[in-house]
C-alpha cells in the first residue's frame, strides 16, 4: 500500500475504493434497501448493491494492478 | 451406506495427508509454510475454504431465513477485506518473511517492533480467540452426522477431529492447502448441486416464481430491515465494517506467507472478486433468502432455521444425495478447522516454545513441538466447546472476530507505517484486548454498557488504533536498522523480484 501512495494512479485507485465504501454506507442509510424491488425477478436490492460494489472493486483492481502497480 | 461412504471419504483425505508427509522436506519451513511454494489457484481454494466453514451451510442461510437479506453486508465487507489483505498488506508481509526467514506473522511483528513481550501478548490473545473456534467445527459436524446416520453426535465429532489431527499432523501447511481444494470442490458441488436440484424439484417456476411467492406472502423477507425488523441501517453498516476487518483473521493472514512469488498478489484478487464475491457466496444467499423461505415457510426458531437447508434436502432429494451433502458440510468444517489448527500450532511452536523458552531449538525440535501442540489444541478446543456449548455461536461473532481484530493496528502499522513503535503496539494491543474482555464481562440487564451497545469490534478497535497512533507519536521511532530491514529492503526486493 505504501507504493500506492507514492504515485498518482495509486492515489486515485485508493480514493476510488474508499469512495465505494463510503457510497456503500450511504446507500445503506439512504433507506433504498427497504424497497421491495426484484431485478430479473429474483435479485433483491441488498444483493444487487453488493454485486455493484464488487464490480467497482474488480474494475478498479484490473486497471490499476495490470497497468500501474509498481510491483507488477 | 452412509457410514461406509463417510469412511471412504475419510480414507481419501487421510491418504492425501500421508502422501503429503511422504513428499515433504521435513523442515520447519516446509511443515509450517508449505516451503513457501503455494501458487495462486491452490492459495485461492486454501483461503476461500479456510474462511467458508459449515457456517455458510447452517448459520448464514439460517440468519437470512429469519431476518431477510440485510446480513449479506457481512459478505460484501469480507470480500473487500480478503482482497485488501492480498492487495495492500500481502506483498510486504510475504517479502519481509521470505527475506528474513520468518515463519509466523507474530514473529514478523515481534521482530519489527523488537519486542519479545509483544510476541507473548499477541500469541496468547490470538490463541485464546482462535482455539474455541477450532472446536466448534467438529461439534457442528456431529449434529449433521447424527441427523444422517442416527449415530450419536459425539462419534461424528470424533471422526472429524481425527481427520483434522491426521491432516495437520502428517501433511503440514502444504497438504492443508491441497486438501482444501478437494474439500472445497466437494462442498461447492454439494451446495450448488442441492440448490439447482431443489429449485427444479420443488419450485416449478424457478427462482423468479419463489421470489414472486414471497413478494405476495412475506414481502418483508425480500428487503431490509427483514421480517423481524432486525437489520436497521446501523446494524447493516456495522456488519459491513466487521466484514472489512476480515484481513486480520490470523488463519487467513498467515496464508500470504506461503506464497510462491509476488505474481500471486497480482492475480489473487481477481479470483476473490469473480469466484468468491460474484459466485460462491451468492449460493448460500439464494438458499437462505429466497429458496428456503419459499419451499419451507413458517420456521421461527434459530435452531430450526440453521438446519433449514439440510431439512429441505432431506425432504426433497434422494437419500444418497443427502450423504453427499453431509460430506460437503464435513469438508467445509474440516477445511476451516485444519487451517486454524495449523496456524495455532505454528504460533505455539515458533512464537511461544522457540520465541520464549527454547531460542536455540533446531528445525526438528520446532516441527515436533508444532505436531505435539496439534493434539493438545484439538483436545483443549473441543473441551472448551463442549463446556460452553450454548455460548459458542455468540463466541464466534462477539468474541473471536473482535479478538482477531485486536492485532490489526500493530499489523497494519508495522508493515506500512515507519513511525509505528514498540510502545505504541504494546499499549494499543493491551488496551484493545482489555477493553474487549471487560466490555464483554460487564453486563447490565443483558446490555454491555462499556461497549456502548455497539458491536464489540467497533469501540475496541477504535481505542486500540487511537492508542497505537498516539503512543507511537509520543515515543522514539524504531532504529534505522529496523526501518531499513522492514521498509527499504522490502521495497527494493519487491521492485526487483522476478516472478518464477
Amino acid at each position: 500500500m505504501r507504493e500506492m501512495f507514492e504515485h498518482r494512479a495509486g492515489r486515485i485507485y485508493l480514493s476510488m475504493l474508499l469512495l465505494s465504501i463510503i457510497g456503500m454506507i450511504g446507500v445503506i442509510f439512504s433507506g433504498v434497501l427497504e424497497q421491495k424491488v426484484l431485478v430479473f425477478g429474483f435479485i433483491t436490492l441488498p444483493l444487487l448493491v453488493g454485486i455493484v460494489f464488487v464490480l467497482v472493486w474488480l474494475a478498479a483492481y484490473l486497471v490499476y494492478f495490470f497497468k500501474f502497480w509498481p510491483y507488477r | 451406506m452412509a457410514v461406509v461412504s463417510l469412511l471412504l471419504f475419510g480414507f481419501i483425505i487421510v491418504g492425501m495427508a500421508a502422501y503429503g508427509y511422504k513428499i515433504s522436506a521435513k523442515t520447519a519451513e516446509d511443515y509450517m509454510l508449505g516451503g513457501r511454494s503455494i501458487g495462486v489457484i491452490v492459495m485461492f481454494f486454501f483461503v476461500l475454504f479456510a474462511v467458508s466453514s459449515s457456517w455458510t451451510f447452517y448459520g448464514f442461510p439460517g440468519m437470512l431465513y429469519l431476518h431477510g437479506p440485510g446480513y449479506v453486508f457481512f459478505i460484501w465487507g469480507s470480500v473487500a477485506g480478503f482482497a485488501a489483505l492480498y492487495m495492500f498488506l500481502g506483498p510486504r508481509l510475504w517479502a519481509v518473511s521470505r527475506l528474513n526467514g520468518f515463519l509466523s506473522p507474530v514473529e514478523v511483528l515481534s521482530e519489527r517492533y523488537d519486542s519479545k513481550f509483544l510476541r507473548i501478548i499477541l500469541s496468547i490473545s490470538i490463541l485464546a480467540f482462535i482455539i474455541p473456534y477450532v472446536g466448534i467445527q467438529p461439534l457442528g459436524v456431529g449434529v449433521g452426522f447424527e441427523a444422517l446416520t442416527g449415530i450419536p453426535a459425539i462419534w461424528g465429532a470424533l471422526y472429524t477431529a481425527i481427520l483434522l489431527v491426521l491432516i495437520v499432523l502428517l501433511g503440514g501447511m502444504r497438504i492443508v492447502a491441497w486438501v482444501n481444494i478437494f474439500l472445497g470442490l466437494v462442498y461447492v458441488s454439494a451446495l450448488l448441486g442441492s440448490l439447482i436440484w431443489v429449485v427444479s424439484a420443488a419450485l416449478p417456476e424457478g427462482l423468479t416464481g419463489a421470489a414472486k411467492y414471497l413478494l405476495e406472502r412475506n414481502p418483508a423477507q425480500l428487503s431490509a430491515p427483514g421480517p423481524r425488523g432486525m437489520f436497521t441501517p446501523v446494524l447493516m453498516a456495522g456488519t459491513f465494517i466487521v466484514g472489512l476487518i476480515a484481513f486480520s483473521w490470523p488463519h487467513i493472514t498467515i496464508g500470504v506467507m506461503t506464497a510462491r512469488d509476488k505474481t500471486l498478489f497480482k492475480w489473487f484478487p481477481l479470483l476473490i472478486f469473480l469466484f468468491g464475491g460474484l459466485f460462491f457466496y451468492v449460493i448460500p444467499f439464494l438458499w437462505g433468502s429466497i429458496v428456503a423461505p419459499a419451499v419451507k415457510p413458517g420456521i421461527t426458531t434459530v435452531a430450526e432455521a440453521d438446519r433449514v437447508v439440510q431439512t429441505i434436502i432431506t425432504e426433497h432429494l434422494p437419500p444418497w444425495f443427502g450423504i453427499f451433502v453431509v460430506m460437503g458440510v464435513i469438508a467445509a468444517a474440516v477445511s476451516t478447522a485444519a487451517v486454524q489448527l495449523m496456524t495455532s500450532s505454528v504460533i505455539v511452536a515458533r512464537d511461544i516454545v522457540q520465541g520464549v523458552f527454547k531460542p536455540d531449538a533446531d528445525d526438528q525440535t520446532i516441527t515436533s513441538w508444532a505436531r505435539y501442540s496439534v493434539i493438545a489444541i484439538i483436545i483443549l478446543s473441543m473441551a472448551v466447546s463442549i463446556w460452553q456449548t450454548q455460548a459458542m455461536a455468540l463466541y464466534l461473532t462477539d468474541v473471536s472476530i473482535p479478538g482477531f481484530a485486536q492485532w490489526a493496528p500493530a499489523l497494519v502499522g508495522g508493515l506500512l507505517w515507519k513511525r509505528g513503535t514498540k510502545q505504541g503496539a504494546i499499549a494499543g494491543t493491551l488496551a484493545g484486548v482489555l477493553y474487549l474482555v471487560l466490555g464483554l464481562l460487564i453486563t447490565v440487564d443483558g446490555r454491555r454498557p462499556l461497549l456502548l451497545n455497539l458491536h464489540p469490534v467497533m469501540p475496541t478497535l477504535l481505542l486500540n488504533t487511537v492508542v497505537y497512533i498516539a503512543v507511537s507519536k509520543l515515543t522514539s521511532p524504531a532504529p534505522a536498522g529496523i526501518q531499513e530491514q522492514f521498509f527499504d529492503e522490502v521495497d527494493a526486493f519487491l521492485r526487483a523480484e522476478r516472478s518464477k
